[in-house]
């Protein structure tokens, strides 16, 4: 993680499900696609993510499979399954609810506190 | 996590371990490459872009450690890996854990054996169904004043015709029985029950029956039920014992049933139970207890207060008898236990607070064992361990040892058990509850556990909280940090020493209370080595002929007297059916011509039965009057000869001779009898009870069945076998047990408190050898650690003598703190072992003095061997030395 933003674990989690959405992907895919979208505020190193990959593999949110590559090699392929969508929804609509109510402190002029 | 899932992944890295690893470097490469392919995309060459591709990964090993860290199977591979290198650090230093080890299973196994036994006996139902529904019956009345006092047949009748609490009552009588008809002649303990009994009790019969209504009517034929071990001794386990006929004490009677053998009630060992008649015809005598069961529905207090009604009628339907008659119900198991229920928890403190120590002094240990491996722990912290993994292994290490002594502790308290049931020195009918079961093995587990925790901890805080750096200096062992571990291993220390000045206190008030019981007097002035006792039952007792002929039994002890004294050696021979210190064959009150009766005036008090040489037999010197003479026949006028307490309380201004004096109360028909003597007096109830009044009757007026044959001889000792031999001659039935020297039996009347004095001396001793091999321990150790600095300071002048004080100081210092704590909780526990004690204060001095002594002495010599080591140091080679 650099140092400009520090996202706590269980957002991560979100990040990853968010960016599987759309198509199976590999570890490096996920980290760089991850990056790319958040516009460089958010790196993520090998050394968290692969850990996040596992630990929502084990939970049955993403399932995995093998992929030859060009190179005649083997890679890991993530995909959401039917829980793990179900789970980004839900961890998606908690985001909103929170971020909007820290924003709605955040407005509020300091008498009215 | 989704469990099943997690758990078939889990068990699918830990089988396919390998292969679960190759992938993970499969995927890690995939990463390099992709991030590989990435970088030359952006246009960078492929080695360069290799390499950033290698930066953005960061460590591999970092990478995989830490996507395997998130299973639950690595918490079982790292205890698996710290199971194994807790083996190995156990087998580099083979004496420490060998010791330890052994320490350990010394102090769980020793807790182990109480615990089974404290459970076994004091709360483990016994094995009567619904067995917290039976109650004992006692009366209490005045004068005798014994609250657990036995009840007659007459009053069981009247408490059984009136009782609606309980669905069914029984009395019973435990007794001994002499079998003949089959080949051999055996006393066996047993009991005289009613017919209600079995079914009170619920015991069933493994084969034939247990009594039944109706069997204790007076038209009953007299039947025995026996146990399963008679059957198997005496009957080889054949199958057609029931309805077998044998003798019992004399009478015939019918064999109806075979009972299991692990009841034990009402006497350890209980063997056979005799129907008993209810053929009521006066109120005496007073040998049976009543039990009961409630009825659903009622308890104690109700039943209770019934009873006491029933008391009420009973005393007002025959005034004099009885006064202030109450009948007390006590539980069944209370009944049995209450009796041990203090010596058993004292024990088992005293066992805790061994296993206390012990653990300190593993701890101790543990510690020292730490400091030496600061560099190891050092250099697995700089390579990337977390002080929690650290904590997690050093944790197990102690765990692992604390289980192995365990289970070696669970091996010593089967054995501890085994003995204790054997033994049974606390005579108690439930010993044989005591048991190894699986709640002492989960006590032990939780014991060993707790233990593993408590002396792992310390070493572990302390060398987790290391920095990395001082351990990796120069020298392995910096100042800061060693200093920390021997504040910490002096306070334990101090601890041990502390605890073992509490224990040593309590043995030294046991000693001193025993020493005291030991020293009092019984009132014999004659060598109690120099008389021999022999308890006898002559087959007389038995016959029909002596119920209305008892002069008969008389006559028999005096021509038994006078054989006996024919033997070479034998000085005088007496028969009586009391024997001091503790055996008291009869008590009851007595009334005084010419003084008004009162039951306070008038306590219950011994009289025993004796034949003329009794008192000289013993050395009871005579003060006034006579000594009974074969002039005193059942014929002749009644006599009796009073003790000099009785003499100077009742008789303080007049000669006591020739005044009459009445057994029993004034409602006795007996006529008056003649005092003819004054003796001095003797102990009935335990060498702890004071000198009551008795009075004497002579034997032939009044003989019993039970009685003791003393013998007064230079060499009493060896004279057993001959006198036993001619009494046989006289009568070829007669039972002869319990030969003894009076001196055994004194001894065998404090057996208790020598039992209970010698294991928490035992346990005194125990602790303070574990204390002051902690002591040397740590005293050896910081001569160890400041051998350098002797060298400076002999090489800067100092001498042997002062290096010696140097640590006979330090060593001295860690005593007296341990013995000033240890003091303060010593005067507040020992205020426990009040019911133990015979004339000895909880702060007796001397007692007081003696274990502080004992302490500073032995701390003294483990401080010595050390320090005396240290002044054997050479300044030079310490100097060179680091």
């Amino acid at each position: 993680m650099t140092r400009s933003a520090a996202l706590v674990q269980g957002t991560l989690d979100m990040l990853i499900l968010k960016t599987l959405v759309l198509e199976p992907m590999h570890g490096y895919g996920v980290g760089i696609r991850i990056e790319q979208i958040s516009a460089g505020v958010f790196t993520v190193n090998a050394g968290s993510l692969f850990p996040a990959l596992h630990k929502l593999e084990r939970s049955g949110l993403l399932n995995s499979e093998w992929r030859q590559t060009e190179n005649g090699r083997r890679a890991k392929y993530y995909r959401l399954s039917a829980k793990g969508r179900t789970k980004l929804t839900a961890a998606q609509r908690d985001w909103q609810a929170q971020t909007a109510a820290i924003s709605r402190i955040l407005k509020t002029n300091p008498e009215e506190i | 996590m989704s469990g099943l899932r997690n758990l078939l992944t889990g068990l699918r890295n830990l089988v396919f371990r390998r292969r679960v690893n190759r992938e993970m470097d499969e995927e890690i490469s995939g990463y390099v490459e992709f991030a590989e392919q990435a970088g030359v995309s952006d246009g960078l060459t492929s080695a360069e872009a290799r390499r950033r591709a290698h930066v953005a990964l960061g460590s591999s090993d970092a990478v995989r450690e830490r996507t395997g860290a998130i299973g639950w199977e690595h918490f079982v591979e790292s205890f698996a890996q710290d199971v194994t290198f807790a083996l190995r650090v156990m087998r580099r230093s083979p004496v420490t854990s060998a010791i330890t080890v052994l320490t350990l299973a010394l102090g769980i196994g020793a807790n182990s054996a109480m615990f089974g036994i404290v459970y076994g006996m004091l709360i483990k139902p016994l094995p009567f169904e619904d067995e917290q529904r039976i109650a004992v019956v006692h009366m209490h009345f005045a004068p005798q004043n014994n609250p657990r006092g036995n009840m007659s047949l007459a009053d069981f009748v009247d408490w059984r015709a009136s009782n609606r609490s309980f669905e069914k009552v029984a009395a019973y009588s435990p007794s001994r029985f002499v079998l003949s008809g089959t080949d051999t002649t055996e006393e066996v303990v047993g009991a005289l029950v009613t017919a209600d009994y079995f079914s009170v009790l619920r015991m069933r019969p493994t084969m034939g029956r247990t009594f039944v209504e109706g069997d204790d009517s007076s038209s009953a034929p007299a039947q025995i039920v026996i146990s399963e071990a008679l059957w198997q001794r005496r009957f080889q386990g054949t199958q057609d014992v029931v309805g077998k006929v044998i003798q019992v004490n004399g009478t015939p009677a019918t064999i109806v049933g075979v009972v299991p053998s692990a009841y034990g009630f009402p006497r350890a060992g209980v063997e056979l139970w005799r129907n008993q008649t209810l053929k009521v015809t006066r109120r005496g005598p007073f040998f049976f207890h009543g039990i009961g069961r409630l009825r659903e529905g009622v308890d104690l207090q109700q039943a209770m207060a019934e009873t006491n009604t029933i008391a009420r009628n009973i005393e007002s339907a025959s005034p004099g008898l009885y006064s202030h008659l109450t009948m007390p119900l006590e539980p069944l198991h209370e009944f049995l236990v209450g009796r041990v229920r203090p010596t058993l928890l004292m024990v088992f403190a005293a066992v805790g607070l061994v296993l206390l120590i012990a653990v300190v002094n593993v701890a101790n240990i543990l510690l020292a064992r730490a400091t030496a491996r600061q560099r190891e722990i050092a250099t697995r912290l700089s390579l990337g361990a977390t002080r929690r993994r650290l904590m997690q292994q050093l944790l197990t290490e102690s765990i692992l040892m604390s289980l192995v002594g365990g289970a070696c502790g669970l091996w010593l308290a089967e054995a501890i058990v085994r003995v204790f049931r054997a033994v049974n020195p606390t005579n108690s009918p439930v010993a044989y509850q005591a048991q190894i079961d699986w709640r002492v093995m989960v006590f032990a587990a939780a014991v060993s556990l707790a233990a593993g925790v408590a002396f792992g901890i310390v070493p572990a805080i302390h060398s987790s909280r290391n920095s990395v750096q001082s351990g990796l200096a120069e020298g392995g062992r910096s100042r800061t940090s060693s200093r920390g571990h021997s504040r910490t291993r002096a306070a334990l220390v101090v601890a041990e020493l502390a605890i073992s000045l509490v224990l040593l206190q309590c043995a030294g008030l046991l000693l001193r209370s025993f020493m005291q019981l030991q020293r009092s007097d019984s009132g014999v002035t004659a060598q109690p080595e120099d008389v021999l006792t022999l308890a006898i039952s002559p087959s007389l007792a038995r016959t029909a002929a002596v119920q209305t002929r008892p002069e008969l039994l008389g006559q028999f002890y005096a021509r038994a007297a006078e054989d006996l004294g024919s033997i070479a050696g034998v000085e005088k021979v007496a028969i009586a059916d009391s024997l001091p210190p503790n055996f008291s064959g009869e008590d009851d009150t007595f009334h005084i011509a010419g003084q008004p009766w009162s039951e306070q005036a008038f306590p219950s008090t011994s009289l025993p039965r004796v034949t003329p040489e009794y008192f000289k037999a013993l050395g009871v010197p005579l003060i006034r009057g006579r000594f009974f003479t074969d002039a005193d026949t059942s014929s002749s006028e009644p006599v009796t000869i009073i003790s000099e307490s009785l003499a100077k309380r009742y008789f303080p201004d007049i000669d006591p001779v020739g005044q009459k004096l009445g057994a029993s109360g004034p409602g006795n028909s007996d006529p008056f009898m003649t005092i003819v003597g004054v003796v001095g007096d003797l102990k009935y109830w335990g060498m702890d009870s004071e000198f009551k009044p008795a009075y004497y009757l002579p034997m032939t007026q009044n003989p019993t069945g039970q009685v003791f044959v003393i013998v007064k001889a230079t060499r009493a000792a060896n004279l057993g076998p001959a006198v036993a031999q001619r009494l046989r001659e006289l009568d070829s039935e007669i039972v002869v047990r319990r030969v003894l020297t009076l001196q055994e039996v004194i001894d065998e009347s404090v057996a208790q408190p020598r039992i209970r004095t010698t294991l928490l001396v035992g346990f005194g001793a125990l602790a303070l050898l574990i204390a002051s091999v902690g002591l040397y321990g740590v005293i050896a150790y910081s001569v160890t650690e400041r051998t350098q600095e002797i060298g400076i300071r002999m090489a800067l002048g100092a001498d042997r003598m002062n290096v010696l004080q140097m640590f006979l100081r330090h060593g001295l210092m860690l005593c007296s703190v341990g013995i000033t704590t240890g003091l303060a909780v010593a005067l507040l526990s020992t205020r426990a072992l009040e019911p133990f004690m015979y004339a000895t204060k909880n702060n007796d001095p001397l007692a007081l003095a003696g274990s502080c002594i004992v302490l500073m002495a032995i701390s003294v010599v483990a401080t010595l061997l050390p320090a005396l080591r240290a002044t054997r140091v050479e300044p030079m080679i310490a100097l060179r030395n680091e």
